[in-house]
């Protein structure tokens, strides 16, 4: 007796499960510009690699006889697949099937992938495309009232959490992404959006219903929203260049909280002194200039591109936060961009700094901090929005943090919001444009002598006589004399003894093994 | 092509530095907004004409708030 009818059965429904939607909705999502899900996944994965788990998964139709006359596979594809030669979890909605709102067997699929990734421990990728639940279930028997599930079952929703904890977890918006979905999307440390990708909590016809608004989807969650609403951290311009930029977060990364990340190769010289550097500061104040250059300068160039990759640029533009390599090595960067509202710390960017601070506590990255604070943001809004409490989050979060931390005093380090740039144990480089105090002379001198001011016969003459005085005070050199920082440099070497600082501070943070990282309550 | 300048900033007006009708370079300044004491400017995303300019030296911008219009060829 010989099982060949079976495996003749087992390859029948593989075919089916391979056909999605079908050839018609396939032809119309391809004419939206969209790939389907698994040329997605074959996109996004080395070749022949991507190991399918459930393909079997689906709704079955059999006559009365017993035999299948039809399959509708399950509308979320999941497997296991290698990306640059290191073992990834990917899963990601069908929407060719229902618009990806999931049928039973999809539903299951999806709430598997988190699953998967607790249990083999290794990163998450995941590309979304579809909506959430429908109001008509997920396809049971429409003579029969839901039951729900057991009061014994476990939250789909624990393990999404849990997988922020445990292993790095990527995500894309493809398309319109709403509900279940969008809440699985922005569970993640990285996500991407496409340009004509929306990510919605509700779409237009319940927005229009229940408030009133008639926008697009688009509207109401296209990129112009999201990347400044923070919701998403970057901006894809094609398909493949959301799945590009996955592959490029993922690279300096562990594949778990239990690992240290990988150090890469690299043809960048340790004693790379950039000559712009001694220069790229104004010595007038009111000027600005580009921390992004500086950054770019300082950390490894890869194959004549910067290794530095920004994250949430959109997001409390204030702040930079992104990682790069130096020497190889991952880090962790963050940076103040005087661009806008002279670098200060507002609600967004203090959030941004708390997640970004976590997440590099999470997988083992050592900061490196380029350091040009003013201060909180100030005005009305800055205190509608609640930036006292998000930015005494951020300072706890980074006071709190245990990887090793360096940062180099670009030039202001000001008021109770420059704490939330010097770590524990900092390794501290001070260039000689650096300013620090309580405040700004500027605004401070005006306030802390406004009496003085008012009395004088050129009450403008005195301020400025005052600032003056008052700016020499917050020269560096007397912290370089007090030790207060490890050293005053010439700004170029600021690459070669930011790297020898890192090989001593990683060799003595990995004699213990990586654990993960567990935050208390925080302001 | 038609290119809104929004500014990404709340300020105020410090300079005008191109007149409308002028033909600008990429990252060429438009107008130069004073905020938090530092001088920042608006740039043209794209090399174009300058067809429209919404607003004069000393007043006060808001984030967001339209600043000029690029014609890009």
């Amino acid at each position: 007796m010989s099982w060949q009818d079976e495996i003749d059965e087992i390859n029948k429904r593989r075919d089916l499960a391979k056909q999605q939607g079908g050839e018609a909705a396939l032809a119309k999502h391809h004419e939206k510009g969209r790939l389907s899900i698994r040329e997605r996944i074959e996109g996004l994965l080395d070749a022949d690699s991507f190991d399918e788990v459930g393909q079997g998964a689906g709704v079955p139709e059999y006559d009365e006889a017993g035999q299948l006359t039809g399959f509708q596979p399950a509308n979320f594809i999941l497997g296991f697949g290698k990306l640059n030669a290191r073992k990834v979890i990917v899963g990601g909605e069908d929407f060719t099937l229902k618009g990806g709102s999931p049928n039973p067997a999809g539903l299951r699929k999806s709430v598997y992938t988190e699953e998967l990734a607790l249990q083999y421990k290794v990163p998450l990728i995941r590309l979304h495309e579809g909506g959430g639940g429908s109001v008509g279930g997920t396809g049971q028997d429409k003579n029969r009232r839901p039951l729900g599930d057991p009061v014994f079952s476990a939250s789909r929703f624990l393990p999404l959490a849990q997988t922020l904890g445990a292993v790095p977890v990527a995500a894309a918006a493809l398309g319109p992404v709403a509900g279940l979905p969008a809440a699985r999307l922005v569970a993640s440390h990285f996500s991407v959006m496409t340009q004509n990708a929306a990510v919605l909590i509700a779409g237009p016809q319940v927005v229009k219903r229940a408030l009133g608004h008639d926008l697009t989807k688009e509207q109401l969650g296209g990129p112009q929203v999201h990347l400044k609403s923070g919701a998403i951290d970057n901006l894809a311009e094609t398909e493949q260049d959301a799945l590009d930029q996955i592959a490029r977060f993922l690279s300096y990364l562990p594949d778990n909280v239990w690992a240290f990340p990988p150090r890469q190769s690299t043809e960048d010289k340790v004693d790379r002194c950039d000559e712009d550097l001694a220069t790229i500061v104004p010595r007038n104040r009111r000027q600005p200039f580009q921390m992004r250059t500086i950054i770019e300068k300082v950390v490894d160039r890869e194959k004549d591109a910067s290794s530095f990759f920004e994250m949430s640029r959109k997001f409390g533009p204030s702040l930079i936060t992104g990682l790069a390599r130096m020497d190889g090595h991952s880090v962790g960067v963050i940076g103040n961009d005087c661009m806008f509202y002279a670098g200060a710390m507002t609600a967004s960017a203090a959030q941004k700094l708390r997640r970004f601070v976590d997440f590099c506590n999470s997988f083992h990255l050592p900061i490196v901090s380029f350091v040009d604070e003013p201060g909180f943001m100030i005005g009305p809004d800055s205190e509608m929005a609640g930036t006292i409490r998000h930015g005494t989050s951020a300072i706890s979060a980074v006071l709190q943090s245990r990887v090793p931390w360096a940062c180099v005093q670009v030039l202001k380090a000001f008021g109770v919001a420059a704490q939330a740039h010097f770590g524990p144990e900092a390794y501290i480089l001070s260039w000689p444009s650096a300013a620090s105090g309580a405040l700004p002379v500027e605004g401070g001198v005006a306030v802390a002598f406004a009496r003085e001011i008012a009395a004088a016969q050129d009450p403008a003459a005195r301020q400025k006589e005052l600032e003056d005085m008052l700016a020499s005070s917050q020269s560096p050199f007397p912290r370089a004399e007090g030790l207060s920082v490890h050293d005053i440099i010439d700004p170029r070497e600021t690459r070669p003894k930011l790297i020898a600082w890192l090989e001593n501070a990683q060799a003595a943070y990995r004699t213990q093994p990586a654990q993960p990282y567990l935050t208390t309550m925080r302001p | 092509m038609r290119i809104k300048v929004n500014s990404e900033i709340a300020g105020q007006v410090w300079k005008v530095t191109a007149a409308q009708g002028t033909s600008m370079d990429a990252d060429e300044p438009i107008i130069i907004l004073e905020s938090m004491k530092m001088e920042i400017p608006i740039v043209a995303p794209k090399a174009g004409v300058l067809i429209e300019l919404h607003v004069g030296e000393e007043d006060m911008v808001a984030e967001g708030q339209l600043i000029a219009i690029i014609e890009s060829a």
